[in-house]
């Protein structure tokens, strides 16, 4: 059975289904169930997952353009697993967060959702280059639509952005996988754009300057990814489109399609070019660390929650890139947990303060004041989120960011002092944050007699739960999770000169 | 070059010959009747089956090898066959959309479709031309019914004034490729483009008046397929002419003018001349560029269509430069050319059929604006819209986007760097006012009333067109193994 094929394709069967049910509460439920179902397949991914091998699992390969030797080729292996597993566990979570807030055009909106989910799943299970590029652009369209349709007042400039910015991006690097497909039927004889020949290709690099292939292609393939991340310089459509983003496409925004370009890093900057990763690290983390201090100073300066969250992402993004390109076992292993981390943390953050946007449609920060006790529920969550976020010890934000900083400190020393920094910055302007919003004297909109503010009701509760639960298992259990990226990424930082992955078994010959 | 035309020449020219009583067919039912317009729903069925007929006929008569017919003047080969039949077969759908057009004058149909069949058929004559008189025989056939064409319309001001501006400078393009011609007669005393191939190597460099001729014919072709810096007719005729023969002119007629300048460029005449191989290069690009900026500004949405098909004789025009230089990936070239030719003419056309559905009998231009809400009113046609726009900016795996990459992916074989980065570069721009119209269908409401007529046939042949272009995107095998095919045996 063609399982991955199934993971991808079955959102869009959904779709199928849901243009022929009417609008309203049979929507929404089967919806959510559609979701539901789609996770828990997913997760039998997990059981049948070999942990003991770096080769490719569940792989299926088909021809697709077959004069340019492009293929349908997906699996999965130590480096997506989890990354898959974030995006189906984050889909049910939005369904049940938009139960109440979207009301319009609602087979559009969840039709995007799972829209966007395909792509996404396609994007970390892609192992032919052009099939990764297809998703990854592909997914542009429903998150184009999720912020223009149901966004907030600036949300056509805020989508248009987004579009264009992350457009630009990969046609340079779609011009480099041409290259090197050409460079295949160079080197190996055939033209191909199976990831697999790439890895093989020894594609010339001169230190020191740049104009040599694989310098240009690491440039090329790093600003796609760069600007999805986002790094510093090409971080302002973040800002913007998280803005203006309803609840969902943030939390999707931030919690699943930013790691589409951390992990173009790892599957492809790292191993594809070893030497210019290596050679050019200094100026990717440069830029991490930069961002992580950037993005923490100016969230420190946001009167508006969601704004800072979101420049709190540019800031942890920047710990994930920084971590991957310290090309050390902690480093790397640490990029990839934060990337979960992440996910969980500021999607629960976003979901948060989407729930308290719903209730007062006010996300000024200025204006709460003395939350705490009128929504005590919501205050402990929002807390636990924030711990999470600023890596406070038992919480899975300090497992990634310690990793991190170790892996960080083995590479750079110098780097690592300043990202050091960047933790204590956090944790100023997510207190400082959570003080004006909690404590202190009952702002007029808290207080407000007329509206009085309802404390989380049983729907909310039961969507933060799991969240919760794997803030704190994650950051006790650390080991239940890197066991299944172990073998994965020592592989990568052993044989990163020259890299070879295996196919475990094809599931349908060829 | 005397030659006796004989029965096997007829034969490969049936699939012409009746086209011709086809084109005819209207106007003398129409004159037999006593100049009373016979029923319009019957001369459509008529000239539909006629095309698409003649459609199937051409392309089962797809000879193995080359066919030389009339004197070595005609080619037939696998290359004509299928630009014929993609021709015919559009020209049928155009005949549809014509019926139902409001800006369609109902009393002069006949005439319209007599005019219409004979443009077919002289795109027909041009995609198997093999020689340069023959080429402006077809060239000639073509234009002149599409000058009349374009003035026949209800609408009364823009139509007249599109016309008069396409007459004159089409005249004036032909007019230099006659005397290009005449250069190169003058200089090798032959016109056919096998011994123009043979006799440039040597005579490029040393002889100015061959290079002259070649020039004057390239400037030529330049005109009728729209390149910087002779595109500026395009939007005012695109926009000035009734949507149906937008969607004819922008797509079949396209299609002909690069089919007879590829088999030119196949001939690689022009190799030996860098510094004309350079200027083509940034002819290239700058079409590219000045069709995506021109895009941009605009408001009405037939004109900013208009613009977006000038960028893209830019880039089609990149897969005939490697045509023109290659020596190992030219048949790469070809194909790609001839595979971005079919996919943007699924598109174009579908985009224009939804124009013409949203015209109102006024004759008021269809603004980006008016758009507003059309994903409310008319969802399944907003979303075949928004393919199409979503295609022909490259978004992956639409037919748009394997277009694109093909070509891309020739001209980077042949080394042409910053060419495709012009063209990467300018795929983002057009994103910019590809994504606009989307922008307003979905996200603007307005209470304004939307001409939402959805005519049955207009309709299922943008459905056609949508299945097509997601079809020939998710599998584009068969239609590139079809133009490689195609080209192979072409030259």
């Amino acid at each position: 059975m063609p399982i991955l094929s199934v993971l991808i394709f079955l959102p869009l069967l959904f779709i199928l289904i849901l243009s022929f049910l009417p609008e309203g509460k049979v929507l929404r439920f089967s919806v959510f169930g559609f979701s539901l179902m789609h996770f828990v397949y997913s997760l039998y991914l997990l059981v049948a997952f070999d942990k003991s091998t770096a080769d490719l699992q569940f792989a299926e390969i088909q021809h697709w353009v077959p004069d340019f030797g492009i293929k349908y080729f997906v699996a999965v292996d130590g480096l997506s697993i989890w990354l898959v597993l974030l995006t189906t566990f984050l889909c049910p979570l939005v369904v049940l967060a938009t139960w109440t807030s979207v009301t319009e055009r609602l087979k559009l909106f969840y039709g995007s959702i799972f829209a966007l989910q395909s792509a996404m799943l396609g994007t970390f299970l892609a192992f032919d280059a052009i099939l990764f590029y297809t998703f990854f652009e592909l997914g542009l369209v429903p998150m184009y639509m999720l912020i223009g349709i149901w966004g907030g007042k600036r949300r056509l400039y805020a989508t248009m952005k987004f579009f264009i910015y992350t457009m630009a991006g990969s046609v340079l690097m779609l011009m480099g996988i041409i290259y090197m497909m050409l460079l295949c039927s160079e080197q190996l004889g055939q033209i191909s754009s199976n990831l697999l020949d790439f890895y093989r290709l020894n594609i010339p690099f001169v230190g020191g300057t740049f104009l040599n292939s694989q310098t240009l292609l690491f440039f090329a393939f790093g600003i796609a990814f760069a600007i999805k991340v986002p790094m510093i310089p090409f971080h302002t459509w973040l800002p913007d489109a998280h803005v203006e983003a309803p609840t969902a496409g943030s939390v999707i925004l931030a919690g699943v399609m930013l790691k589409m370009g951390t992990y173009g890093f790892l599957r492809f900057s790292l191993p594809l070019f070893p030497d210019a990763s290596s050679y050019w690290a200094w100026v990717v983390l440069f830029l991490g660390v930069l961002g992580i201090v950037y993005g923490a100073l100016v969230a420190m300066v946001q009167p508006d929650m969601k704004k800072l969250v979101a420049y709190s992402s540019v800031s942890h993004m920047g710990y994930i890139v920084v971590g991957l390109f310290s090309l050390n076992a902690q480093g790397v292993t640490g990029g990839i947990y934060q990337m979960l981390n992440h996910g969980i943390s500021t999607g629960a953050l976003f979901l948060l303060v989407g729930m308290i946007y719903d209730r007062t449609h006010s996300r000024e920060i200025a204006k709460y004041g003395g939350l705490a006790s009128r929504m005590p529920l919501f205050t402990i969550l929002f807390f636990i989120a924030t711990f999470s976020s600023i890596a406070v010890p038992l919480t899975n934000g300090f497992i990634g960011e310690f990793l991190i900083l170790i892996g960080l400190y083995k590479a750079a020393p110098a780097f690592a002092y300043v990202a050091v920094l960047g933790v204590v910055l956090g944790a100023v302007y997510m207190l400082w944050m959570c003080k004006k919003v909690f404590f202190g004297k009952e702002s007029e909109l808290v207080g407000d007699t007329s509206h009085p503010l309802l404390d989380l009701n049983p729907r909310e509760l039961s969507l933060m739960a799991p969240l919760v639960i794997l803030i704190f298992w994650m950051g006790i259990f650390p080991g239940h999770f890197l066991q299944y990226t172990e073998a994965s990424v020592n592989h990568l930082i052993k044989s990163q000169q020259n890299y070879e992955l295996n196919v475990k078994a094809v599931s349908n010959g060829k | 070059m005397v030659s006796k035309i004989g029965l096997i020449d007829l034969l490969y020219a049936a699939p012409l010959l009746i086209l011709l009583l086809f084109a005819i067919a209207p106007i003398t039912i129409k004159v037999l009747r006593g100049n009373r317009e016979p029923n319009a729903n019957f001369l459509t069925a008529l000239s539909v089956v006629g095309l698409v007929g003649v459609g199937f006929l051409a392309y089962m008569l797809t000879p193995e090898s080359p066919v030389l017919v009339f004197g070595g003047s005609i080619a037939f080969d696998r290359l004509s066959a299928l630009t014929s039949a993609v021709i015919l077969f559009l020209s049928a759908a155009t005949v549809i959309v014509l019926n139902s057009h409001v800006h369609t004058a109902k009393n002069q149909l006949s005439e319209m479709l007599f005019l219409l069949i004979s443009c077919t058929l002289g795109s027909l004559v041009l995609v198997a031309a093999n020689d340069l008189i023959t080429i402006f025989i077809g060239l000639e056939l073509m234009s002149l019914p599409l000058y009349l064409m374009v003035a026949m319309s209800n609408e009364q001001k823009l139509s007249k004034e599109a016309s008069f501006k396409y007459f004159i400078l089409g005249s004036f393009a032909t007019g230099l490729f006659l005397y290009g011609m005449s250069f190169i007669f003058g200089t090798i005393g032959a016109v056919d483009l096998p011994t123009i191939g043979e006799q440039a190597g040597k005579l490029v460099d040393s002889n100015r008046l061959f290079l002259v001729g070649l020039v004057f014919l390239v400037i030529g072709f330049c005109f009728k397929v729209s390149l910087f810096p002779l595109h500026a007719w395009a939007p005012d005729v695109y926009t000035g002419a009734a949507t149906p023969m937008t969607a004819f002119m922008s797509t079949a007629v396209k299609i002909a003018s690069f089919v007879a300048f590829l088999r030119f460029a196949a001939t690689q005449a022009t190799a030996g001349s860098t510094d004309l191989i350079n200027a083509l290069m940034w002819i290239s690009a700058l079409t590219m560029f000045v069709g995506n900026a021109g895009a941009i500004v605009q408001t009405n949405f037939k004109r900013l269509l208009a613009y977006s098909s000038v960028a893209h004789s830019g880039y089609i025009f990149m897969g005939l430069l490697v045509v023109m230089v290659s020596t190992d990936h030219s048949q790469m070239g070809a194909s790609a050319t001839l595979f971005y030719l079919v996919g943007y003419s699924l598109m174009t056309f579908g985009a224009f059929a939804l124009v013409s559905l949203l015209e109102t009998k006024e004759g008021a231009p269809v603004n980006v604006d008016d758009l507003a809400g059309y994903a409310k009113k008319q969802p399944m046609l907003a979303a075949c819209l928004s393919l199409f726009l979503l295609s022909l900016a490259g978004i992956p795996p639409l037919v748009g986007f394997f277009g694109k990459f093909f070509l891309f992916s020739a001209a980077l074989a042949e080394g042409f760097y910053w060419l495709v980065l012009m063209g990467v570069v300018n795929s983002v721009i057009s994103v910019y006012f590809y994504l606009r119209p989307i922008v307003v269908m979905y996200m603007q409401s307005s209470e304004k009333e939307l001409n939402t007529q959805s005519l049955v046939s207009v309709r299922s042949l943008v459905m056609i067109c949508f299945a097509l272009v997601i079809a020939f995107g998710v599998f584009s095998t068969p239609l590139l193994r079809l133009t490689k095919i195609a080209v192979l045996g072409a030259f």
